[in-house]
């Protein structure tokens, strides 16, 4: 039992490693655009993680996650920058994600007392409160121009082009090649502690409360307590998302944080699946890179006309939106648990015809999973 | 790791509850105590009020009058979870299982127990998986108690409806409570499952010493598990005792047995 129990352990460790080594690589091997759509994939990804914890596990529909992303991405460029207290980029990187986790704290009266859609309709607000205060605020936002981001530095190191010349194995290291490991070591702390909170107890408090609010607040669950600290990790993973996003655009402006931003973020939980840490970072790389590759390659697409052409033509953004509007009503009626869902039920089947091969008498069939996302009663008392 | 199930459970008293539901009074001026250890059934027809009763005593609903008070701490104004924090657990009448495995239901059970917050869990500190793992143990003795050691980690959604019942009951355990309020927790289930929940209800007193108050239609369940029986009728009390001298009562006889007095009830 405890060997096959070890033998599972340094399989999983293993896989992890290479994991780790395949996403390193891509510095190496591909150019700056192909590198950029990861670095956006990755931001994305982990605001989409934040939201996944709020709006696929605690069932608090937010569509404010644009006004959090905003927050980390100015906080970080005042905090670091001029006009501001001109902080050491990675004493206001910190700074920027405890920005944003205080101003969710600041909505959480909201966020503990209403429920579901109705805090959908709460958080609009933000996003609007937000976007008027980022074009207003001129002294610290830098108003419709917005303001440019400094560089982050660790410890004398540079995300970003330096004077100093790196070249690692032949490849000249420039801004992206940098800011892909930094990218990927945020992303990995995101998943590291996203998968830790819903595999334990307070991951288990939010997703009763999804479930049943009565059944939690009778097991013991402070119902307002956990709905306002849902939403205020949920900020600081967005927060986290808005700096690494201002050091890849290297300039912030307020059009990019509107209503749009939160509406993908939320299209990105549905598509991969809520309540998912890699659902909503399969979500994310589809809805982040999806309209970029369909810039790149438009005078390659049928019925697609290149950026900028004739009025009436359909352009490449406008096609990948049309795509993944597609895709999120392909989701919810064919595959309600999203991306994450499809893939589990065909290792399920991979996994059982493996199993069915070798006639094996102590193999133990595995209760069968769920088809849907099959979902007890709400109780009212 | 818990000493609440070393000292017995402190009296459970119900005086003088009054719930209304605008014009409707569900519970008028009811009143009962639950000794130490006993196992009390509410007994009532259908709309008699057992329900509200139990929102009452976890904390859903707030009675307009009277007061409920376990040991000397009064519970009708605390919130359900800190009534839970008291060791007052309760199951549903229709079956509220969440999301995901036995397991992740019955640590849910565990929530007032355990402390591991937001960030310890998030950067998952040794304590808090000591803690997660030491309680995890406990939640399988409680399933292998209840008979659900083999579905501990099956999705609770393809249990049938006899071993999500049970579920309830196994987390609601899981809390340790010193009182325990069962809302019919066998409707809906066979001769054997009954047998088996009313054997584990039966064990649960012998072994924890702990006070359970029962909702329950089958009058056969009730008979054999009681000690004390309170009869509602349209929110109020008409009797009260033990469960022969209730049988006995003619005003029980009227209300809620009927004419033929058989004891059997389409639950």
């Amino acid at each position: 039992m405890s060997d096959r129990l070890l033998k599972a352990l340094t399989r999983r460790r293993g896989r992890l490693l290479l994991l780790a080594v395949v996403l390193c690589l891509p510095p190496f091997y591909l150019d700056a655009f192909w590198l950029r759509i990861g670095l956006f994939s990755m931001a994305a990804a982990i605001g989409a993680v934040g939201l996944a914890l709020l709006s696929g596990t605690a069932g608090q529909l937010s569509l404010g996650h644009a006004f959090f992303l905003a927050v980390g991405a100015y906080g970080y460029a005042w905090f670091a920058g001029e006009p501001g207290p001109g902080l050491p980029p990675a004493l206001a990187a910190l700074l920027a994600v405890l920005l944003a986790g205080a101003a969710g704290g600041l909505f959480s009266p909201v966020a503990a007392r209403v429920k579901g859609i109705y805090l959908g309709i709460a958080t609009l607000a933000l996003v609007f409160l937000g976007h008027h205060v980022l074009l207003t605020a001129d002294s610290v936002t830098g108003g419709f121009n917005g303001r440019s981001v400094p560089p982050l530095t660790l410890g004398g190191f540079a995300f970003a082009e330096s004077d100093s010349e790196l070249t690692v194995l032949g490849v000249p290291f420039g801004a992206e090649e940098r800011l892909w490991f930094l990218g990927l070591a945020l992303f990995a702390f995101t998943w590291f502690t996203a998968r830790g909170l819903l595999r334990s107890r307070p991951g288990r408090a939010l997703a009763a409360l999804r479930d049943s609010e009565t059944a939690a607040a009778v097991m013991g669950v402070d119902v307002a307590r956990h709905r306002s600290a849902a939403f205020v990790v949920s900020s600081m993973y967005a927060g986290l998302a808005g700096v690494l996003l201002a050091l890849v655009f290297r300039r912030v402006v307020p059009d990019y944080f509107s209503l749009v931003l939160s509406v993908d973020y939320l299209a990105m939980i549905v598509i991969g699946g809520l309540g998912s840490v890699a659902g909503a970072t399969a979500g994310a790389v589809f809805v982040t890179a999806l309209p970029l590759l369909m810039t790149r390659y438009a005078d390659q697409l049928p019925l697609v006309a290149a950026p900028g052409s004739a009025e009436g033509a359909v352009g490449p953004t406008e096609a990948a939106r049309y795509l993944y509007g597609a895709a999120i009503v392909l989701v919810l009626l064919y595959a309600p648990d999203g991306l994450h869902g499809l893939a589990r039920r065909a290792g399920d089947r991979v996994r059982r015809r493996r199993s069915r091969t070798p006639a094996d008498p102590t193999d133990v069939p595995s209760p069968p999973q769920p088809t849907a996302a099959a979902r007890p009663k709400e109780h009212t008392p | 790791m818990n000493d609440r199930t070393t000292t017995a459970p402190p009296v459970l008293e119900v005086r003088d509850v009054t719930v209304r539901f605008a014009g409707l009074t569900a519970l008028d001026g009811v009143s009962f105590t639950v000794t130490p250890g006993s196992v009390h059934a509410l007994i009532g027809p259908n709309g008699a009020g057992k329900s509200t009763c139990f929102n009452v005593l976890s904390g859903l609903c707030r009675p307009a009058e009277g007061t409920v008070t376990l040991g000397g701490t009064e519970l009708s104004r605390l919130a359900p979870h800190r009534i839970a924090a008291l060791g007052v657990a309760r199951t549903f009448q229709n079956i509220v299982t969440t999301h995901g495995t036995v397991a992740d239901n019955l640590m849910l059970g565990r929530h007032a127990l355990t402390r591991a917050g937001f960030a310890a869990s998030a950067l998952r500190l040794p304590s808090a998986r000591r803690e997660q793992r030491e309680h995890l143990d406990r939640a399988r003795e409680i399933a292998e108690l209840t008979g659900l050691g083999r579905h501990f980690d099956s999705p609770v959604a393809l249990l049938s409806y006899g071993d999500r019942k049970r579920v309830e009951l196994a987390r609601a355990l899981c809390l340790e409570p010193r009182v325990l309020l069962l809302d019919e927790p066998v409707a809906g289930m066979n001769a054997s499952e009954r047998a088996r929940t009313a054997q584990v209800v039966g064990e649960l007193r012998a072994e924890l010493g702990l006070s359970v108050v029962l909702v329950e239609h089958d009058m056969g369940l009730v008979m054999r598990l009681a000690d004390d029986v309170t009869v509602l009728d349209f929110g109020r009390r008409i009797a009260h005792g033990t469960p022969d001298e209730v049988r006995q009562d003619p005003e029980v006889l009227r209300a809620y047995l009927g004419t033929d007095a058989t004891g059997e009830d389409a639950a």
